[in-house]
């Protein structure tokens, strides 16, 4: 009775509000959760004097950087500046974090796009075919290649990839990204990862919508097949494979260890790898609170967006 | 008619768009490693890759011949000990750096003074530790004044001490450091040099490119060089480098796996070779018993598990082309090191003999802890095993395993050790045998021979200590050397490419066929 009372525009907004407290209590714990675990997992000193440094050495460090005070202050000294925009410096590479985050986003971003404009590119056509024909050739191969796409480790695939377009045929360029040719390749090997899940998600969808009544009228009127397909029925049945879209990308967006690595791009996800290799924590805790803070706010968005569509979200 | 048009023309780019121009055509040497280099200034990054380029890029007072090992003159002429604290060195005249500045001793005395002040911050301090300061005598002479006798000072003086113009460091950036206060990166300054190539490009964490310096000075032991440039690119995956090479996106690789080596060898335009490295793999043995009582501070025990491991077997079949048992804690190549010392055979039924005398009939447990090549390590424990001792693997990322060693927790200890690229034994025994956190072998007299090796000039006395204190620790199997790492190097058979023993690519002495 109490939401009923409610105007809309005030369920909104107690929802915007509860949902913002949450997204920033997210980031908070994951900041602390991070900062915990790269300093617990041994001394970073050590691993930035490297394997031939003495104790001495190693001292030196420790102290340059601050690490033998206690971890509170050193975590408190580090989100002070982070709340002024100061991500800090990498030790390692001796650059501003921020500078190499915009180094390393726009090729994590590129790579993300590319592989999910490849993957539902593929996939929805072959959902769609797959629906149109069910247990036919068509819908086995399109089974076929989705359970491919799950099966194959995504290394086994970038590699057969690099032989063949790379090594066999010498199209298109190995390593790197210094051209947009240089993405062709990772972006197939990450977005061919993501197509099952989308193919199937086209099929079931398109299999239910064509069998509803809306599809069945526009049949009746006499509309082009292709017209019913496409107008009738995916418009209908791609709301589902839109948020499994959106979710792949910010799985994307965070970087692919494997794939930037095979293809040495030097992505978000190769910065993380790296950075954790070799103890780079200002790197590491600067990527970390970028990935959370993204994944929190597409939540946020997603869940704003499905509160409005859907009023009985923003009351639950 | 038009997106027939554009279709056509991104086919076009995408067959335009080409890898790195490498190869003899393009007069460009490209070379790959996995490692990201952390900055090209040698003294405040310690990666072998910072090394390459520094032995290319910049020039020291003396240049160790990588084949003959004997020390040449390079920016130094002349030298003499004045007494045993202080050597007197002579410049040489006419050498620009590649700003085109002259070089003097006024740049020695600032780049070494800079570096040997406790505040450096310089990464591996053992290459200048043992300078007091460096005086100016005239603009062409100086005198560096040690703390104590330095036997090692020459090679510490080539190779690893490049020399930059004076006010090189000033350029260094202030940073935020710790506690709201700032700090300066030091190595955040681009190194200029007055060796045989110059820097043109460097993008951190992907790639360097070096261009030949056509003026660099008659007389370098270096030589002039001829290839003309020179690009170093990261690339993580072994796979990925391979197939570069393959393709002739790169010219040069090296770490190359056996099972990639026998593929590449089978191709003609491919050289493929192999050849020691100066890394050891040793164990680290509780001798002292820091780690409390237990059977390793026994030498019978330790003789045990030194007859117990098939270290040729190891090297050989495992390890791979270029790799050898390591006879004494130390790399053959090193100054001192003596190798006629106490082997072990393998031989488990001696093993387990001694294993009983020392009260262990039945073996023992032991924590073994590693944390570099698993597979190594896990082939000792195997061995262990099959005479009774039962090791438990721990294995760890290096800065997790660090504290524990320090903390006297590591009864077996799985290490290697690449000397900082030093040739002289006192990189590695006085590392290890000094009395350090790393000693758990803390035996007084080894310390004294060692203490006494590194304060005394005459070389004869020197070899006499090493060979003393090396006897000892493999007569009492403090430590139990294992095997040298081999290295697989795999490049384009247009290139002359020399390859030496002290795990080194010495490119500016490379040329095209």
């Amino acid at each position: 009775m109490r939401e009923i009372s409610r105007t809309p525009s005030k369920d909104m907004a107690y929802f915007i509000l509860k949902r913002l407290c949450v997204t920033f209590l997210v980031i908070a714990v994951t900041s602390v959760v991070a900062f915990l675990l790269v300093h617990l997992s041994g001394d970073p000193a050590a691993a930035m004097a490297g394997e031939g440094a003495t104790e001495s050495d190693i001292a030196a460090v420790r102290q340059l950087y601050g690490f033998d005070r206690p971890l509170i202050v050193q975590y408190f000294d580090w989100i002070g500046r982070v709340l002024q925009g100061e991500f800090g410096r990498s030790y390692y590479l001796r650059m501003d974090v921020s500078d190499i985050l915009a180094e390393h986003m726009p090729v994590t971003a590129t790579l993300g796009v590319l592989a999910l404009s490849f993957a539902m590119l593929l996939s929805i056509p072959l959902g769609v075919l797959a629906a149109l024909n069910p247990n036919t050739l068509i819908d086995r191969i399109a089974l076929w290649l989705a359970v491919a796409g799950q099966a194959l480790p995504s290394f086994v695939f970038a590699l057969g990839l690099m032989y063949l377009f790379g090594v066999y045929f010498r199209l298109l360029p190995i390593s790197g990204g210094a051209t947009w040719a240089h993405f062709i390749m990772p972006a197939v090997a990450l977005g061919y990862y993501a197509t099952p899940a989308i193919m199937r998600l086209t099929r079931s969808g398109m299999m239910d919508v064509l069998q509803s009544d809306h599809v069945r009228t526009a049949r009746a009127y006499g509309l082009a097949p292709w017209r019913v397909v496409i107008r009738h029925g995916l418009r209908h049945a791609i709301i589902p494979v839109v948020s499994l879209a959106a979710v792949q990308l910010g799985f994307m967006l965070g970087g692919s260890i494997v794939i930037e690595t095979i293809f040495s791009l030097k992505g978000l996800g190769y910065l993380a790898w790296e950075s954790i290799q070799r103890a780079d924590i200002e790197v590491i805790q600067a990527i970390l609170l970028v990935i959370a803070t993204t994944y929190a706010f597409l939540t946020l968005f997603a869940d704003l967006l499905n509160a409005a569509l859907d009023p009985r979200i923003r009351m639950s | 008619m038009k997106v027939k048009s554009v279709l056509w023309a991104a086919s076009l780019a995408v067959l335009a768009a080409s890898p790195a121009l490498a190869g003899k055509d393009n007069d460009t040497l490209v070379w790959s490693t996995s490692t990201e280099m952390d900055t090209p200034d040698l003294y405040y990054g310690n990666q072998r890759e910072a090394l390459i380029n520094a032995y290319a890029q910049c020039d020291s007072l003396l240049h160790r011949d990588p084949k003959t090992n004997e020390y040449l003159p390079l920016l130094a002429t002349s030298w003499k000990w004045l007494d045993d604290t202080t050597l007197e060195m002579e410049l040489r005249k006419g050498v620009k750096f590649h700003d085109g500045t002259d070089f003097d001793a006024q740049d020695v005395a600032d780049t070494l003074n800079h570096l040997a002040a406790p505040d450096s911050d310089m990464k591996i301090r053992v290459v200048v530790d043992w300078i007091k300061n460096v005086e100016v005598v005239d603009t062409h002479k100086i005198r560096i004044h040690s703390k104590a006798p330095t036997p090692a000072a020459f090679e510490y003086l080539s190779g690893t001490s490049p020399i930059y113009p004076s006010g090189h460091y000033q350029k260094a950036p202030e940073v935020p450091g710790a506690d709201g206060k700032t700090r300066r990166d030091w190595g955040a300054v681009l190194p200029v040099c007055t060796g045989p190539y110059k820097i043109e490009d460097y993008q951190p964490g992907q790639s360097l490119t070096l261009v030949k310096n056509p003026d660099y000075f008659d007389g370098s032991p270096k030589g002039k060089p001829t290839i003309g440039k020179i690009v170093y690119r990261t690339i993580k995956d072994t796979e990925t480098q391979v197939a570069e090479l393959v393709t002739g996106g790169v010219d040069w690789i090296w770490g190359v796996p056996p099972e990639n080596a026998d593929m590449l060898n089978t191709m003609p335009n491919i050289t493929v070779v192999s050849a020691p490295t100066m890394r050891m793999s040793f164990l680290a043995l509780d001798a002292a018993g820091r780690t409390g009582k237990n059977p390793l501070t026994d030498v019978r025990v330790r003789r045990a598990i030194a007859h117990a491991i098939d270290r040729e077997a190891i090297a050989k079949n495992l390890v791979g082309e270029g790799a050898a048992v390591q006879k004494s804690l130390c790399v053959p190549v090193q100054f001192g090191c003596e190798t006629d010392v106490t082997q072990y055979d393998y031989n488990p039924e001696k093993a387990k003999q001694l294993l009983a005398e020392a009260g262990y009939p039945n073996g023992f447990g032991v924590q073994f802890y590693a944390y570099r090549d698993r597979p190594y390590s896990e082939a000792v424990i195997n061995y262990l095993r099959a005479v009774g001792i039962n090791a438990e693997l721990q294995f760890l990322q290096w800065r997790a395993l660090r504290p524990l060693i320090v903390d006297n927790k590591t009864p077996i200890a799985h290490l290697t050790f690449g000397s900082n690229g030093m040739l002289d034994a006192s990189a590695s025994t006085g590392h290890y045998f000094q009395f350090s956190p790393d000693d758990y072998a803390r035996d007084e007299e080894v310390r004294g021979w060692l203490a006494k090796a590194e304060g005394t000039m005459d070389p004869t006395i020197r070899k006499e200590l090493y060979s003393k204190a090396l006897k000892k620790i493999a007569d009492q199997a403090y430590y139990l050397p294992l095997f040298i790492y081999g290295r697989t190097y795999a490049f384009t058979s247009d290139l002359d490419y020399p390859l030496t023993d002290d795990e080194m690519a010495h490119f500016y002495m490379a040329k095209w066929k």
